[in-house]
């Protein structure tokens, strides 16, 4: 008998790409979708750095070849933005005017940097580096630049330093202790940062921040709350991710920090399910929500949000623990992995 | 659903029994009220009903003194709303569309025009004769002033009675200083009271003189005495010290008394009162201050700016936790116990509720709470003789008045707390009612004006200016004073750009489907799908036009016709039809002043 069930997931990383395949593992009939906005096909995020460092090549970051859709039958729409979600009537809205209907929908949409908002009026001067998009603009930037500043605190933040430093470049650092997600740095934890990063030649500002920041030709002046000048060729932002959850706002899908689902990884609403960098779930132990982030927790919830969409009723738990060594700091955690 | 062929007409009238005059109709036809509504969404969201597109196009011409003048034909405090209204026209701005960008800055515009215009510049008044009839109003906030400034130019002779000091209601004791600076308020406030306006404040009636007695001397007394007391959530622990109610913190710090918070401080609620407490606390020196809410940001009912600057001044919003009791030691306050909550739909299905999760409690230190969560009438001034609606004055369906004879209410006290905007349009209906008692006609009536336009200069690479944003002042000088005004405006070059960005939503464009000749070349340059081969209209249960059904194919197709709704007001198809049959006209939803 023929099916006529619409899986489609939005969102093309780990979340989204391991919800594709075990749905396709164990419904070899129903229409499996991946919808993105970004027009590259899947890749690994972390390689970014490296791939604008000039040492990996483009090719190196895909983490599987296009023809692995062909065979496993899952439609990937590349460069294509969800707008809007109807659960009344099961249909997504896309930028291009398209509707798609759905019968099940998987939501795997990651984060997006923030910007805290007291500089979020200068955000036009800054550069990011959280998708393959962002790296093409940056990397013709990089290489001739000397100065760069980074406002950040997120992890990936002191791993960028380190390698600017090792590119001889001359790097600026403002710490903002409460972006180091999704808990805020102690004193002491930003002092063993300072101190690591003067090892490294990195300046640092820990409790004084930019008050104007203004184009400069193809340079950026920053100016600190104490009256410092400095010139830049380039800023970066790493202030840690926030859900991409602006386009569910208003479709009935409950959301507060991300998409809050449950244990078992489903939304408020039928038949809608989230995972990855998106979700906020509801730990039934703690009684408290968690925000996960991470590549090796984003496939791991990719996985149970598709076989619970099949039937199932599988629990999704934080990864084990495991002590990470960033930049002189230890840190416990279970949502990030070295990668 | 009914529906109507498409009739092939001469011109785009919109339908018939209009007034004309020259070049320009007057409708009160329930159809064109309908295009209106639909059309030009601003407006039609606006309580008030404020001409947007137009002020915003005198704007664009820099017309400022004539911008702020078509704001205070229907709204008397331009200055005062440009900064704090709760701005719902921007929700239903058609530039907010998904696809077309985000909404037109329409009140940092209202504020702009009240900043640029010349300090000369001519207010505008049409007086009626004088009825030799008075009225009483009870209570000087938004709503009772705006019916004070209409009940006067009607030619009646009105006197406020404030409780306060000044005037001004929430206006002047609730709304920091630092989101809307005194003197502009004065200022706004002074030019209704120049009608000539007894104020007399100081008076609490109920206290210093009855309701039976202000009924007595005057020919109507009206009720505006907005929400003046605090919701109670019953908390154990509320009676320790540190703990306020967020009415009466506010209250407090605007009439200059600088209460000491301490290091941390936990605001409960989400509304307007609870997001000035917290940005009134880290003023006094508080280092964290957490605004918690039972629900989500989602729910909050305040505009996205304000949760914006309290953010940047690093207030943080914690969702989904309910206060279950302070502790204190000594009578003085120590932490919060919260609950967390999950969200469940409401009966409807429409709504969420928000639950406490058992045994999810979690203490957080703090030295301050401030309980924000909301405020109903203190109707006590009438001594108990009238009927409420829950705590609410209640009037008769369709009117102001209440249960006692040419006693009426309007404002908060009827509709429990909402916004200035509304508060403003409320009072102005009840003044034009109790002005129809009086005389025995409506006076003031809203009307449909159109009139052929021809193409402005707007170009299409104006659709894609991104809105301005509002400059504000640094956080680091903002918190050193209570009242330095954060939001600095729109500069006249800033103002002009944010106003190119209007479509002018006014405007229709419509095809003269006598002359057309189904070329389609409109179709073809036309920027989303705003012109249509139509086969039918739906014809709404009121007799209104509804959707435009499109033909599925050329054969059933009976016209080439523009969706107003859809239209962008680009001027595209305008500048390519060979046949010129595309037209332009001005709709404008208007008030009229009955002339003798
Ligand atoms: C530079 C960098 C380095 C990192 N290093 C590490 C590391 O060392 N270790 C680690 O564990 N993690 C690391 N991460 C984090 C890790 O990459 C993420 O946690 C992971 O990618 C999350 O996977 P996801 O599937 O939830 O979402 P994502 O990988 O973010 O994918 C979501 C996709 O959905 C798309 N999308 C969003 N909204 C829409 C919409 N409306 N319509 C269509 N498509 C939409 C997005 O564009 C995106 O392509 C790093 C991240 C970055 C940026
Ligand atoms: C802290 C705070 C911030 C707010 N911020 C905004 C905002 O940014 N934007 C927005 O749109 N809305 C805001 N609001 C809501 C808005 O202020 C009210 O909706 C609006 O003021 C209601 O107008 P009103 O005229 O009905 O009542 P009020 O403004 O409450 O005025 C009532 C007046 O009646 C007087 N009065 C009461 N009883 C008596 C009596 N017995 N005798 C004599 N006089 C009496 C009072 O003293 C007062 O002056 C805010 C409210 C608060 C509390
Ligand atoms: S574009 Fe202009 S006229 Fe149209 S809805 Fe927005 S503000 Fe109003
Ligand atoms: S003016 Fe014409 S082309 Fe432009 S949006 Fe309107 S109908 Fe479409
Ligand atoms: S361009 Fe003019 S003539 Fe051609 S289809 Fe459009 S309205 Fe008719």
């Amino acid at each position: 008998m023929p099916k006529f069930d619409h899986y489609i997931i939005i969102g093309n990383g780990p979340a989204g790409n391991s919800a594709a395949e075990v749905l396709r593992m164990h419904d070899d009939q129903a229409r499996v979708s991946i919808i993105s906005d970004e027009g590259f096909p899947y890749y690994y995020r972390h390689m970014l750095c490296e791939f604008i460092s000039g040492k990996k090549k483009e090719d190196a970051l895909k983490v599987k070849p296009a023809s692995d859709y062909k065979e496993k039958n899952i439609r990937m729409r590349l460069g294509q933005r969800v707008e809007r979600i109807e659960p009344e009537t099961k249909t997504l809205y896309l930028k291009h005017m398209e509707k798609v209907k759905f019968t099940r929908l998987i939501l795997a949409t990651g984060a997006s940097p923030h910007v805290v908002p007291s500089l979020s009026r200068f955000e036009k001067h800054f550069s990011f580096m959280s998708k393959y998009s962002d790296a093409l603009k940056v990397k013709p930037l990089l290489s001739p630049a000397r100065k760069v500043a980074i406002l950040g605190g997120d992890l990936v933040s002191l791993k960028f330093a380190k390698m600017l430093s090792a590119m001889k470049k001359e790097v600026t650092f403002f710490l903002y202790k409460d972006c180091f997600y999704p808990f805020e740095l102690t004193a002491d934890m930003a002092s063993a940062i300072e101190k690591h990063f003067s090892g490294k030649k990195i300046k640092t500002f820990a409790d004084i921040f930019p008050s104007r920041i203004e184009s400069k030709g193809k340079a950026f002046e920053i100016e600190t709350e104490n009256g410092e000048n400095l010139t830049v060729d380039i800023i970066f932002c790493f202030m840690g991710m926030r859900p991409n959850i602006n386009f569910i706002q208003g479709s009935g899908i409950d959301t507060e920090r991300g998409v809050l689902v449950d244990e078992h990884l489903k939304t408020n609403v039928s038949d809608i399910y989230a995972c990855g960098d998106c979700a906020q779930i509801y730990n039934p132990e703690l009684k408290n929500y968690w925000i996960s982030v991470g590549w090796e927790n984003a496939g791991i919830q990719g996985e149970t949000a598709a076989l619970n969409l099949l039937g199932e009723s599988k629990v999704i738990k934080p990864s084990q623990k495991k002590i990470l060594d960033v930049e002189g700091l230890k840190v416990n955690t279970s949502w990030w992995k070295e990668l | 659903m009914k529906e109507k062929k498409m009739t092939v007409s001469k011109g785009g009238k919109l339908s018939a029994g209009k007034k004309r005059e020259g070049n320009v109709f007057f409708s009160e036809d329930p159809r064109d009220f309908g295009y209106a509504k639909e059309n030009i969404p601003c407006q039609d969201a606006c309580p008030a009903h404020t001409n947007i597109p137009g002020y915003i196009r005198s704007i664009y011409e820099k017309h400022y003194g004539r911008a702020y003048e078509m704001n205070r034909m229907v709204n008397i405090l331009p200055g005062v709303l440009g900064r704090i209204c709760s701005r719902p026209c921007e929700l239903s701005c058609r530039h907010g569309e998904s696809d077309l960008g985000t909404s037109v800055n329409i009140c940092h515009l209202k504020r702009s025009c009240a900043d640029l215009k010349p300090s000369w510049h001519m207010i505008k008044e049409e007086f009626y004769a004088p009825s030799g009839k008075t009225v009483g109003i009870i209570g000087a906030g938004p709503a009772g002033l705006a019916a004070a400034h209409e009940l006067a130019i009607l030619g009646h002779n009105v006197t406020l009675y404030e409780a306060m000091d000044k005037p001004g209601g929430m206006l002047m004791y609730g709304i920091p200083a630092f989101r809307l600076p005194r003197d502009i308020l004065n200022l706004e406030i002074n030019n209704i009271l120049r009608m000539g306006i007894d104020l007399k404040t100081g008076v609490n009636v109920g206290r210093d003189i009855t309701l039976t007695e202000l009924i007595d001397v005057h020919d109507a007394v009206l009720s505006t005495v907005g929400c003046q007391e605090p919701f109670n959530l019953d908390l154990p622990g509320e009676d320790l010290d540190g703990v306020y109610s967020g009415l009466d913190f506010v209250i407090r710090v605007n009439q200059g008394e600088r209460i000491p918070v301490g290091k941390k401080v936990a605001v409960i609620g989400g509304g307007y009162t609870a997001i000035d407490c917290a940005r009134l606390a880290i003023r006094l020196g508080a280092e964290e201050v957490s605004v918690n809410l039972r629900k989500t940001e989602t729910f909050m009912r305040i505009d996205e700016h304000e949760k914006h600057e309290a953010k940047t001044e690093k207030i943080k919003i914690n969702g989904l936790v309910a206060p279950f009791q302070i502790n204190g030691t000594d009578g003085k306050v120590t932490s919060i116990t919260f609950e967390r909550t999950r969200l469940e739909f409401t009966k409807d299905g429409k709504g969420r509720n928000a639950v406490s999760i058992p045994d999810s409690a979690f203490a957080a230190p703090v030295d301050t709470v401030i309980l924000a969560v909301g405020q109903t009438p203190d109707t006590g001034f009438t001594g108990g003789k009238i009927e409420l609606n829950g705590k609410r004055i209640k009037t008769k369906a369709g009117s102001y008045e209440t249960g006692i004879k040419r006693f009426y209410a309007a404002g908060d006290c009827v509709t429990g707390a909402t916004n200035v905007i509304t508060a403003i349009a409320e009072g102005r209906h009840a003044a034009h009612e109790i002005d129809a008692v009086f005389v025995g006609k409506k006076r003031i009536t809203e009307t449909i004006r159109t009139e052929t336009a021809s193409q402005t200069d707007r170009s299409r690479n104006d659709d894609f200016i991104k809105a301005s944003v509002m400059p504000t002042l640094e956080v680091t000088k903002r918190l050193y004073a209570l009242t330095g005004e954060v939001e600095q405006g729109y500069d006249d070059k800033i103002a002009g750009e944010e106003s190119k960005r209007c479509y002018l939503c006014n405007l229709r464009y419509f095809i003269d489907t006598s002359q057309c000749i189904y070329c389609s070349a409109c179709i073809d340059v036309a920027p989303r799908d705003c012109i249509k081969i139509t086969r039918a209209v739906e014809i709404k249960k009121d007799g209104a036009y509804g959707e435009l059904l499109s033909a599925t194919d050329w054969s059933e197709g009976l016209a080439i016709v523009i969706d107003n709704k859809r239209c962008i007001r680009c001027g595209k198809c305008y500048e390519v039809c060979p046949m010129h049959c595309i037209h332009i006209e001005k709709v404008e939803l208007i008030e009229q002043k009955l002339e003798a």
